[in-house]
């Protein structure tokens, strides 16, 4: 198993949002979450790279065990407990909704930071790298182009790219597509299909019903912090055994003639 | 301006209402040129109506004319002032704001404590606490069997005033540096994170390269109120601008004319110092732009 997640609990003050989720991606596994907003899955990614601090729980990735609570938050104030974290984090990568590119670099140095900053890579060995994966995704053009002059498709693209330089056990993706105009979804998603299709290890919230159906090997439907139901894509999409998870999915086909 | 600068990139058919969009805009700019020659002839009318009174008034304008060179000689001490305070503060600023960020509590109240005293006395109390104060401290050292530390304590004019000047502009700097670092958005640190940077890593190469766009512009607003406030240094005896100008002032009882050489110097500083700024702040501008 590259993640395992046993009763991860996460509170923000009094409101209860993560309630024990168990949760498992094996090597090469493309993994699906879907739910309603504020049922919990953006958190639940970013507990797993630490973004937020879990509440109670044990998160193990690719070997590496951390047992939240009281005893992490003291580890956290030592330097070795923080860079715990910080190798934790390498394990995994992540694409976010705003694509949080950084505006004062250009593409390629935008990708190249974390293999020389993070990892010390020396700078020749990490432009090759580099404009390998720029390739990948598609964007060899653009390498020096600020983020600025990049469209919101190009630039998620660009943000997959400098996670994809880190080579994370597991790539994570907080609803990639969610903030980008319909006509930029479909090249954001041809490569992370394409990934899925090379045998990356995909851990993705999404909203994007057609691309979980094509890729995902399970889905997680996630509600109101548990996990409701999980499953190949013809189970949940098609067949769904939960009343929550058909509730849910009777909301995408409301404009819709026909069955999904 | 001709049609073909007009021409947008991409556009494949001619516009046939171009000729009138152009004719809008170059009325639109001879207007705005009309507005800028009037306002303008105001303000040489306003100075030209100000020294026609001060002359009715006997202001003794050869006196001035003969004396302002030694006015002006304060000018290298003033700008030298200034720059070296700039500096000074520019430095105290960014450790003020990192230390008020910090989770640290030391440097949390070290730096909490320096802005709130420092923005809440007055910059000339301080000077003279610097100037005056200090030494007194320094003969008490000195007395104790301490020597060299206390005369560490007795600072000659300039230096107590540029001590007094970095202490005080880096305090308010240490403010807005603080927002700008505060304004560089959380998504950024975020991905820094998630990248696997340390918290100093993420500072050093996200967020302060962000963050200069406010603290550049912040430190050229401060050394234009920086090169008037330097004035003040001159009640503690050094002769740049102000000093000398009063020292002639007392010594002849020509005050107003000297007080005005001393204003002009000022006024013109100003003026230049605002006009490298402003082309500063374009290039700034056009760099995040392209």
């Amino acid at each position: 198993m590259i993640i395992n997640v046993e009763n991860l609990h996460k509170w923000f003050g009094p409101l209860h949002v993560l309630r024990g989720i168990d949760l498992t991606v094996a090597p090469q596994e493309v993994v699906v979450i879907i739910g309603r907003s504020g049922s919990g899955k953006s958190t639940l990614l970013r507990c797993l790279n630490f973004l937020e601090e879990p509440s109670a729980g044990t998160i193990t990735i690719d070997g590496q065990t951390v047992s939240a609570g009281l005893r992490m938050r003291a580890s956290l104030r030592t330097r070795a407990g923080r860079q715990r974290i910080l190798a934790l984090r390498l394990k995994t990568g992540m694409v976010f909704q705003e694509f949080n590119l950084f505006p004062h670099m250009t593409a390629l140095e935008n990708i190249l930071e974390g293999l020389v900053t993070v990892k010390k890579i020396p700078k020749e060995q990490a432009v090759l790298i580099g404009e390998q994966c720029l390739a990948k995704v598609g964007l060899s053009d653009k390498r020096d182009e600020h983020p600025i002059r990049l469209s919101g498709g190009q630039k998620q693209r660009v943000a997959i790219a400098r996670v994809l330089a880190m080579e994370p056990k597991v790539m994570m993706f907080d609803e990639p597509t969610s903030a980008l105009d319909p006509e930029l979804i479909g090249e954001v998603l041809d490569v992370m299909l394409q990934l899925a299709q090379e045998g990356t290890t995909m851990l993705v919230v999404t909203h994007e019903m057609g691309f979980a159906r094509e890729v995902a090997d399970r889905i997680i439907h996630i509600h109101e912090g548990q996990i409701a139901e999980v499953g190949p894509p013809k189970q949940i999409l098609s067949n769904p055994e939960d009343k929550r998870t058909a509730a849910f999915l009777r909301t995408f086909t409301r404009f819709e003639r026909g069955t999904s | 301006m001709s049609v073909d600068t007009v021409r947008q990139p991409g556009a494949t058919t001619a516009d046939p209402d171009l000729s009138m969009g152009l004719e809008l805009l170059a009325a639109q700019n001879r207007a705005r040129l009309i507005q800028s020659a009037k306002v303008g002839a105001v303000c040489v009318g306003l100075v030209a109506l100000l020294a026609a009174t001060l002359l009715q008034l006997r202001i003794d304008v050869p006196y001035a004319a003969r004396h302002y060179g030694y006015v002006l000689q304060g000018v290298s001490t003033t700008l030298w002032v200034s720059l070296v305070s700039i500096f000074f503060a520019t430095v105290l600023a960014v450790f003020g704001a990192l230390g008020r960020l910090s989770r640290n509590s030391i440097a949390q109240g070290v730096s909490g404590l320096y802005v709130s005293v420092i923005r809440g006395t007055p910059l000339l109390v301080q000077l003279w606490l610097i100037y005056l104060g200090l030494p007194q401290i320094g003969t008490e050292l000195i007395g104790l069997g301490f020597p060299r530390l206390g005369r560490l304590f007795i600072l000659r004019a300039v230096q107590s005033g540029i001590l007094a000047l970095s202490l005080n502009y880096g305090a308010y700097m240490a403010e807005v540096f603080r927002a700008g670092i505060q304004s560089v958005g959380h998504g950024q640190r975020e991905a820094a994170q998630s990248l696997g940077m340390t918290h100093w890593q993420m500072l050093r190469r996200v967020v302060l390269p962000q963050a200069i766009r406010v603290i550049i512009p912040d430190v050229g607003n401060n050394f234009i109120f920086m090169l008037k406030d330097s004035a003040l240094v001159s009640v503690i005896g050094v002769l740049e601008i102000t000093g000398r100008a009063g020292r002639l002032a007392r010594r002849d009882s020509k005050v107003m004319e000297m007080l005005l050489v001393a204003a002009a110097a000022y006024w013109i500083m100003t003026i230049i110092a605002s006009w490298l700024q402003s082309r500063l702040e374009n290039r700034m501008a056009r760099a995040y732009r392209h």
